[in-house]
């Protein structure tokens, strides 16, 4: 559900959360992110830096130049601007991920926890045989099946949370427990309805499917696509995992390390009621029905 | 001017204050000092911008050897600082000569020192901050804590850094010889989720500081909650257990209930996760956090934003050039 009114809690002396829905849905998040927009043109003075996620957006603000209740004021009413989940236009750029799928680096990282922690199956067979697929294959091919939709950038530096377009290419799948100790750079991983991209060496507890050599955070700032900033994606992206060979994979690799690999990077505007339309059509085909 | 790392200490990093402004966005935490009145202070006696780089010593500090002749002060925990084996006073700048070793023993008072030399410590500023990050190698000297044998540059000192300066006492912050500790909280984000009893709960009891605590997050353990409803009739893209939620941005300061017991998140703490925050400790709290030692206790109580704003604006206006006498 998507709230009429702008819910409004304190976090701290610093921090206010604003929610806008109670559930995680691509509709709450189209919301989230078009709210998050608003709040970037409105440019208030005092407002500092936002955490947009599903459903909500942290707001971090200088209680010196605008008050906890002025402040609340202020988003209440900007949050009324904003048009009917059904109604949005979101800028949004479509940026291909080239993906290694079952490589061999997250299959190592597998074993070592298997040799480790604890006993379990290879990730992309479990993913399968949860979502009732016949193997790794077909959870590839739902992976990297239709557009996925970046919900949020954070936890680490630079990190995306994803969920696919289509329904039709959902993957469910619990997360590891207890959770990994490391995870390779360039891990792709899914859990829950999500999937991500590791950009640092961390601790995880998505289920491993593939790695991308393209990195999605950069410090170095070596590559063109960095040029503005360490970061790659932004939430209301959209990424199209692209899979690779083996010798596809070296080679980005080598672009990468020289400095000369370019990202496949679409300017555009996802527009709610398009992709509406979009998911009708599909069910229509799918049904054989005209609803 | 450079200073020779001879031991490391216990992950003694390079700080800065504030740190990397307005990257929560981008997933990257302000990092900065834990106890930034006690490392502003420290700057202040020699001279340097209020934030300028600085080292943070946690319990254990390192051992430096000053190559040219300085002007250093340390504020903050009684680490039992030496200079050439002779005690050093803290609050104080202090002149130091080429080839002296500064040097520190057993934690007496707090938990947190902070070590400013004039000119400040001369590393290339990464993403905006000098400030160490550990977690993602950013900052700091070449991303890490301090090695032995490492070179720490140091800038050029102000024309007015003058040594014999002191920090008034009335200006220090007044770290407690005292176990038990007062910390206040502002209720929220997700205190909704808490039954009245349960908020109860959580205040009256003795919370304990583990030692399972570093500068992503402070563990601590023995009280509870209890959730209301709420935390029960949720959409199931929540998760399972009451305390997971669908992931929100996370504040400093917020009390994380992940898992078996929560975890205070600090300076270089993840920016967004699913784990209930139904709890935030306020800024103007997180340098009696810092002088904490494991297994000393906590006794929380609520405060409004309003008043906990107020208590940071009292810090920050003594970390102002008027607290250094002499």
């Amino acid at each position: 559900m998507i709230f009429s009114e702008l819910d409004i809690a304190p976090a701290g002396d610093r921090h206010l959360l604003a929610t806008i829905g109670d559930d995680a849905s691509l509709e709450s998040n189209f919301v989230a992110l078009s709210f998050t927009a608003a709040l970037d043109k409105a440019a208030i003075d005092g407002l500092c830096d936002l955490v947009p996620s599903y459903n909500s957006v942290l707001i971090q603000y200088d209680f010196d130049r605008v008050s906890y209740a002025d402040l609340s004021i202020e988003l209440a009413k900007i949050y009324q601007t904003i048009p009917s989940a059904a109604d949005l236009e979101i800028e949004s750029r479509l940026v291909k991920i080239p993906v290694l799928y079952l490589d061999p680096w997250t299959k190592a990282c597998i074993d070592d926890y298997r040799l480790r922690i604890a006993e379990r199956d290879y990730d992309p067979e479990f993913v399968a045989r949860i979502n009732h697929l016949g193997g790794p294959e077909d959870v590839v091919a739902r992976h990297s099946g239709c557009e996925q939709w970046v919900v949020t950038v954070s936890s680490f530096p630079g990190l995306p949370i994803l969920r696919p377009l289509d329904p039709d290419c959902a993957l469910l799948s619990p997360k590891y427990n207890p959770p990994r100790t490391w995870t390779p750079v360039g891990s792709i991983g899914v859990g829950g309805a999500s999937t991500s991209i590791y950009t640092i060496p961390s601790p995880g507890g998505y289920n491993l499917i593939g790695r991308t050599p393209a990195p999605v955070w950069d410090p170095s700032r070596s590559l063109s696509a960095f040029r503005d900033s360490a970061i790659l994606l932004r939430a209301s992206d959209r990424v199209r995992f692209t899979p690779i060979s083996r010798d596809e994979y070296d080679e980005v690799r080598e672009r990468v390390r020289n400095g000369s690999y370019s990202y496949s990077i679409e300017p555009g505007v996802f527009s709610t009621r398009a992709a509406q339309r979009h998911a009708a059509t599909a069910l229509e085909r799918a049904t054989g029905m005209k609803s | 001017m450079s200073v020779t790392v001879l031991k490391p200490g216990l992950e003694t990093t390079v700080q800065e204050y504030p740190g990397r402004r307005n990257m929560l966005r981008d997933g990257v935490p302000p990092s900065g000092p834990l106890d930034d009145w006690s490392f502003r202070l420290a700057n202040l006696l020699v001279g340097n911008e209020a934030g300028a780089a600085a080292l943070e010593c946690q319990f254990l500090g390192p051992t430096l050897r000053f190559d040219a002749p300085a002007l250093i002060s340390v504020c903050g925990g009684d680490l039992s600082a030496t200079l050439d084996g002779a005690p050093l006073p803290l609050w104080t700048g202090v002149k130091v000569l080429a080839g002296q070793t500064l040097s520190f023993g057993a934690p007496r008072l707090g938990a947190r020192a902070y070590v400013a030399i004039a000119g400040g410590v001369d590393a290339p500023p990464v993403m905006g901050s000098r400030a160490t990050y550990v977690t993602a190698s950013l900052g700091g000297i070449d991303g890490g804590p301090l090695k032995a044998g490492q070179i720490i540059p140091i800038g050029e000192p102000a024309l007015a850094a003058r040594p014999g300066r002191v920090a008034r006492t009335d200006r220090r912050p007044p770290i407690p010889s005292s176990k038990a500790h007062r910390i206040s909280v502002v209720p929220g984000p997700k205190n909704d989720w808490i039954t009245a009893a349960g908020c109860e709960r959580f205040y009256g009891a003795t919370w304990k500081l583990t030692s399972r605590s570093n500068r992503v997050g402070f563990r601590i353990e023995g009280g509870g909650i209890e959730f209301s409803r709420k935390a029960f009739e949720k959409d199931p893209e929540n998760g399972d257990h009451p305390s997971n939620i669908i992931d929100i941005g996370y504040p400093i300061g917020g009390i994380n209930w992940a898992g078996e017991s929560p975890i205070i998140l600090m300076h270089d703490c993840i920016t967004l996760g699913g784990f209930i925050i139904p709890f935030t400790v306020p800024s103007g709290e997180f340098w009696k956090l810092a002088q904490m030692k494991p297994w000393e206790t906590i006794h929380f109580f609520p405060t409004l934003v309003e008043d906990a704003q107020q208590a940071r604006r009292k810090i920050d206006a003594v970390c102002s050039p008027g607290a250094i006498e002499g």
